[in-house]
């Protein structure tokens, strides 16, 4: 919401610098986004009149004006064609900066002097609709009564500061000068001086020339003038100035004064064009099913029940609080109106204007709220500019629909439950004092304040409601000069980490120092990723949304996978190489669509590897470590994850049996989908899983007193004979000397034969009675060697 | 025999004092004090000395041989040292070549704020829990207070699913969920990810909160600007000042907005708090009694406070980065910078 200083200066009497006052709105809760100068670029622009105009001897195109500028007389070269002598205009002088960027130095133009520059209306930031041939592509040529020697910016009304302000949903009211005028008197304890709501109107009777009919409860007021003799022309630049400085485009007489209404008072108008209302006739209706409405910005909508319309005896003419239909407004020729000034339900024009995605100024102030009480006053201003611009013959009398008559609302509340909410006691004295600068009077007898409410202040209710209003222009200063701290008069209580979240800490800084960087990606991404990644499960079942950003956003992920090899093709892109990336994330799986109930939010780790010389048993190892910060027993098999190498990947299957996690090489036709031109090596766990599961439980066994011994052995054995097969053979024919295993190379050759490969072995033995002998060690491998024989054809190799 | 033994101790010494190397050394302790050494043959013929000088000799000779022995080994030690260091000063290296080993990757900046902020907030005595980020809309709004068609839910451009099911456009979704399964008094709270539509330069369609509740008996304004002093201080440093706008949200009354110095500037005025000095930190308020009710709670007994940061941008701020797309963008050039 835009509001201008000087507009606010008609209701209050304050001068102080703009800066200040928005810092001060700011912290009494109305922020200010941005203080904007209308005159940053005017300094040194001064109205000139020429009084003599010279051809320059050495260029043809080049003109030497005499300029009075007030106290002195420049010279101007200009290029311009359009000036002449006696013309008045805007001329910029040394030091001046323009709104386009020009800076302004005397210089020469072939051995001439030139003092200064005239402007064009772009160069000092205004259009034609502002000021008549501001638009033309030469110089402004101002009226002849603008005196030489006047600042530009007090010559074009444009000294004014605008406040950008940040109006919050539950102050619809200061969604107006008028509102924030209120406030800047209760933040500073001035007092608020209103402006003129007085008009004359003709002994004529507003009835016989309109009839008014409201046959909808959403339309709990309409208020009606009817104006004639209407002279349509330009505003006067004074208003044109206030409407410009907000940003509203100036039009004419009465389309400006409906707009300065709204600005001024927060109340949207509508000024009809009477010729155009079929039978005299105003209905405030629901639109039938089908209507049709052809309206102001050229389209055409089909209106349902749910759609409020101004209607006259034949057709809708305007979309209720939203936007006009076309031949519905005053426009040039037009001889007599009628002013609209109505409350709309806020519920039914947001749906109408949602619907139709339709925002228009008037739209937007009815969907913040607009009260029963502003049309009054507001209709009563129209009529008063019409009065003051002289622009028509008001008929006497106004139409009115709202039967209620306003009784202010009160509110009861205990005052300590205030300073309970607050956490400080306000002096009781003040309390009344900053309520009465809001308008709400109160009367306080012991702990009980009883607050008389002004129509606008529907929001408040309660004490957290005062206690707001209180404190907000008490100053939120005073907890800075309070002794104590939090919680000095509640409960203890002991902090705690959610389990997850401990062990993916854990696991993160496990992965930080094996050379991981943690990656985030978006929990949305594009509905081809599942099959991209090949998969035919029950993750393809995806969640999608009814409005996305776009096709990229448009999917909840069932698959971490997908975001982690787009990270990867990325940074080969742009050349980064030795990729570890890990992330922690959760994926989504509905148990039916569309979606009934909620879906189940499954955390997850994933991790993937691109990097020279990676493979899948360094993976394998980080896989054990980070299981290590976990209670899980498990086994591995080989994956039937569809995007990973089924020869070179394995998935993790807790003791019950449930898949835990997965890791391995990425599949070869996944790489060629993800356009990456290097293998990939990726992993996935399960955490919400892994941390439901008991605490880790330590049960550490007695020392052996006695050393251990090692034995080496290598054994050649088939190639489909697997390491755990050999190991857990090992182990049991150890028996209870058992003391650990360890392959420590692999061996194939022409030798061996085809098929064949040999493993070698380092067996720890231990004893927990004696020193082993030779004999006895001797005894335990050659029971391995014929156990590992027995079972797997295995061969000593010598 | 005195002259004799005086030149034995002399040379002696000279001899020791000439050794350059332990081959030399030996030699020399072998000609004085071997078996056949120059010493030993003195004290060996002991009985040729007259009996009335054999005492003094005796002693004499002994002394010499203690002396010779210590400056032996002396120049020992002495040389075994210069060894030493003389083989060291060989294994010397270029310090400056690359260190080997694994290097160590980096968190997220996002996760090491998150860390930061849950550590503190766990030490004052909140348990950090998480919830749902899809939700119904009575969790994301109807139960703070937002009802369908108000305007407050212009603030946020939601991303749905079904008309009654989005995803969570706030952290406080959480609040709701706490409030109807925590018994009070308790202290929560709950970090993650959340959800608009809203996807510019300058926004991101998925960004981090965190939510803070506390519900007791006798919460007030005090303890929430108390806490989040303490909080500013703990995260910004001590000397970070707070500034305090009066804001509106639905599930909270009063409402305020909290700045803080802008870490950019250190509160100067730059481009990135427009000059203000300050910049924008948390959003919060006394829980509305409207909300408690709703969720069970009795208002009448109960009071809280909630606040919520948007965290993207303090990351952002504290470790400079220039570009909020950086944060899910993961290029390695980037996430180096935070190791």
């Amino acid at each position: 919401m835009k509001i201008s200083y000087n507009w606010l200066k008609d209701f209050v009497k304050i001068n102080i610098p703009a800066e200040e006052l928005a810092n001060k709105l700011s912290v009494s809760g109305f922020e200010v986004e941005e203080v904007i100068h209308m005159n940053e670029h005017l300094h040194d622009v001064y109205v000139g009149k020429i009084t003599k105009i010279e051809k320059h001897p050495e260029a043809d195109k080049l003109q030497i004006c005499q300029v009075d500028v007030g106290n002195k007389q420049v010279q101007i070269i200009t290029s311009a064609t359009n000036v002449f002598e006696g013309a008045v205009v805007p001329v910029s002088l040394e030091g001046a900066d323009l709104a386009n960027g020009v800076k302004i130095k005397p210089t020469a133009f072939r051995g001439v002097k030139s003092e200064g520059m005239f402007c064009s209306g772009e160069e000092l930031g205004i259009d034609e609709n502002y000021i008549e041939g501001a638009g033309i592509n030469g110089i402004l040529i101002l009226p002849s009564s603008m005196r030489a020697g006047e600042k530009i910016e007090d010559a074009l009304m444009l000294n004014d500061v605008v406040f950008d302000i940040n109006v919050t949903p539950n102050r619809p009211d200061c969604n107006s000068v008028i509102g924030i005028a209120r406030e800047v008197c209760a933040i500073y304890d001035l007092e608020f001086t209103d402006v003129d709501y007085s008009y004359k109107a003709t002994g004529d009777d507003v009835k016989k020339y309109i009839n008014v009919e409201v046959k909808t409860d959403k339309c709990p007021r309409y208020m009606a003038s009817f104006v004639k003799d209407l002279k349509i022309e330009r505003s006067p630049l004074w208003l044109r100035s206030r409407l410009f400085s907000v940003g509203i485009k100036p039009i004419n007489t009465i389309v400006d004064i409906t707009n300065y209404v709204l600005i001024e008072q927060g109340q949207p108008m509508h000024a009809f064009e009477y010729k155009h209302l079929a039978g005299k006739k105003i209905i405030v209706r629901q639109a039938k099913d089908g209507e049709q409405i052809k309206v102001l910005n050229g389209n055409s909508y089909s209106l349902s029940h749910d759609d409020m319309v101004i209607a006259d005896s034949e057709k809708p003419v305007v979309i209720a609080g939203v936007i006009g239909g076309v031949n519905s407004c005053v426009e040039e020729g037009t001889k007599e109106t009628v002013f609209e000034c109505a409350v709309f339900d806020l519920k039914s024009v947001r749906l109408t204007s949602r619907k139709f995605g339709l925002a228009t100024d008037s739209s937007l102030r009815y969907s913040k709220g607009v009260y029963l009480s502003t049309p009054i006053n507001a209709i009563k201003r129209a009529l008063n500019l019409v009065c003051t611009l002289k622009c028509g013959t008001i008929v006497g009398g106004l139409i009115d629909t709202c039967k209620e008559k306003y009784t202010p609302r009160t509110v009861k509340a205990s005052l300590k439950k205030i300073d309970k909410i607050l956490g400080i006691e306000i002096d009781r004295k003040r309390i009344f004092q900053i309520l009465n600068s809001l308008g709400i009077k109160s009367t306080i007898n012991g702990d009980t304040i009883i607050c008389s409410l002004p129509y606008t202040r529907e929001d408040i209710e309660c004490e957290n409601d005062l206690a707001e209003e209180l404190i907000r222009i008490y100053g939120y200063d005073v907890y800075n000069n309070i002794e104590g701290g939090a919680f000095e008069n509640s409960s203890v209580t002991i902090g705690a980490y959610e389990p997850r979240l401990v062990m993916e800490n854990e696991m993160k800084k496990e992965l930080v120092d094996n050379g991981f960087y943690e990656t985030l990606n978006y929990s949305l991404y594009s509905s081809t990723a599942c099959e991209k990644l090949l998969i035919e499960d029950e993750r393809k079942i995806v969640i999608k949304l009814a409005n996305p950003i776009s096709e990229d956003l448009s999917t909840v992920r069932t698959v971490m996978a997908h975001a982690l090899l787009l990270d990867i093709k990325y940074n080969l892109s742009v050349g980064n190489k030795n990729l570890r990336f890990f992330e922690t994330g959760r994926i989504y799986l509905p148990k039916a669509l569309p979606l009934t109930e909620l879906p189940v939010e499954n955390n997850r780790l994933s991790i993937a590897v691109c990097e020279d010389g990676y493979d899948f048993f360094m993976l394998k190892n980080v896989m054990e470590n980070l299981l290590l910060s976990t209670s899980c027993e498990y086994k591995i098999e080989r994956s039937t994850e569809p995007y990973l190498h089924s020869g070179v990947s394995a998935d993790i299957f807790a003791k019950d049996g449930k898949k835990v996690g997965w890791f391995g090489k990425i599949h070869k036709k996944i790489l060629k989908n993800y356009d990456i031109n290097h293998d990939v090596y990726y992993a996935e766990l399960d955490t919400d899983y892994l941390a439901s599961l008991p605490e880790k439980k330590f049960a550490v066994k007695e020392l052996s007193k006695f050393p251990a011994v090692e034995r080496d052995i290598a054994v050649v054995v088939d190639e489909e004979v697997t390491n755990k097969e050999l190991i857990s053979a090992i182990k049991s024919a150890c028996g209870k000397h058992f003391d650990g295993v360890e392959l420590f190379d692999v061996y194939r050759s022409e030798q061996l034969g085809e098929n064949k490969k040999s493993l070698a072995y380092k067996i720890r033995l231990i004893s927990e009675e004696k020193t082993l002998t030779t004999e006895e060690i001797n005894a335990i491998i050659n029971k391995v060697l014929r156990s590992l024989e027995f079972r797997y054809r295995a061969k000593l190799r010598v | 025999m005195n002259e004799k033994l005086d030149a034995i101790l002399k040379n002696g010494l000279e001899e020791i004092e000439k050794c350059t190397d332990l081959k030399a050394l030996d030699e020399v302790r072998v000609r004085f004090l071997g078996k056949q050494g120059e010493l030993t043959a003195i004290l060996r013929n002991m009985k040729e000395i007259p009996p009335e000088e054999r005492k003094n000799v005796g002693m004499k000779a002994n002394t010499i041989r203690e002396k010779l022995e210590n400056a032996l080994s002396e120049k020992t030690n002495k040389m075994e040292e210069e060894k030493l260091l003389a083989d060291m000063a060989k294994e010397k290296i270029d310090i400056t070549m690359p260190s080997k080993g694994v290097k160590k990757g980096a968190l997220h900046p996002l996760t090491r704020f998150n860390n930061k902020f849950m550590d503190i907030c766990v030490e004052m005595g909140f348990t950090v829990i998480q919830g749902p980020e899809i939700d119904t809309d009575y969790y994301n709004f109807e139960a703070l207070n937002v009802p369908k068609n108000h305007p407050a839910r212009d603030m946020q451009d939601s991303l749905y699913i079904t008309d009654n099911i989005l995803m969570r456009t706030q952290t406080s979704n959480m609040q709701v969920h706490a409030m109807e399964t925590i018994k009070p008094p308790f202290k929560i709270v709950c970090p993650g990810r959340v959800y608009r539509n809203d996807d510019d330069s300058s926004h991101s369609p998925i960004f981090n909160q965190f939510e803070a509740l506390v519900v007791d008996e006798n919460i007030g304004l005090k303890d929430l600007m108390k806490m989040i002093d303490t909080i500013l201080k703990r995260l910004f440093g001590e000397d970070v000042k707070m500034r305090v706008r009066p804001s509106y949200f639905p599930f909270t009354e009063p409402s305020i907005e909290i700045d803080a110095t802008c870490q950019i500037c250190k509160g100067k005025g730059c481009s990135l708090c427009k000059g203000s000095g300050f910049s924008e930190v948390f959003g919060a308020g006394v829980v509305n009694p409207k909300v408690l009710e709703m969720s069970g709670i009795d208002s009448k007994k109960y009071s809280g406070f909630a606040f919520g940061p948007g965290i993207d941008r303090s990351v952002m701020i504290t470790n400079r980065i220039p570009n909020i797309k950086y944060l899910f963008r993961n290029d390695i050039r980037f996430l180096k910078q935070m190791r």
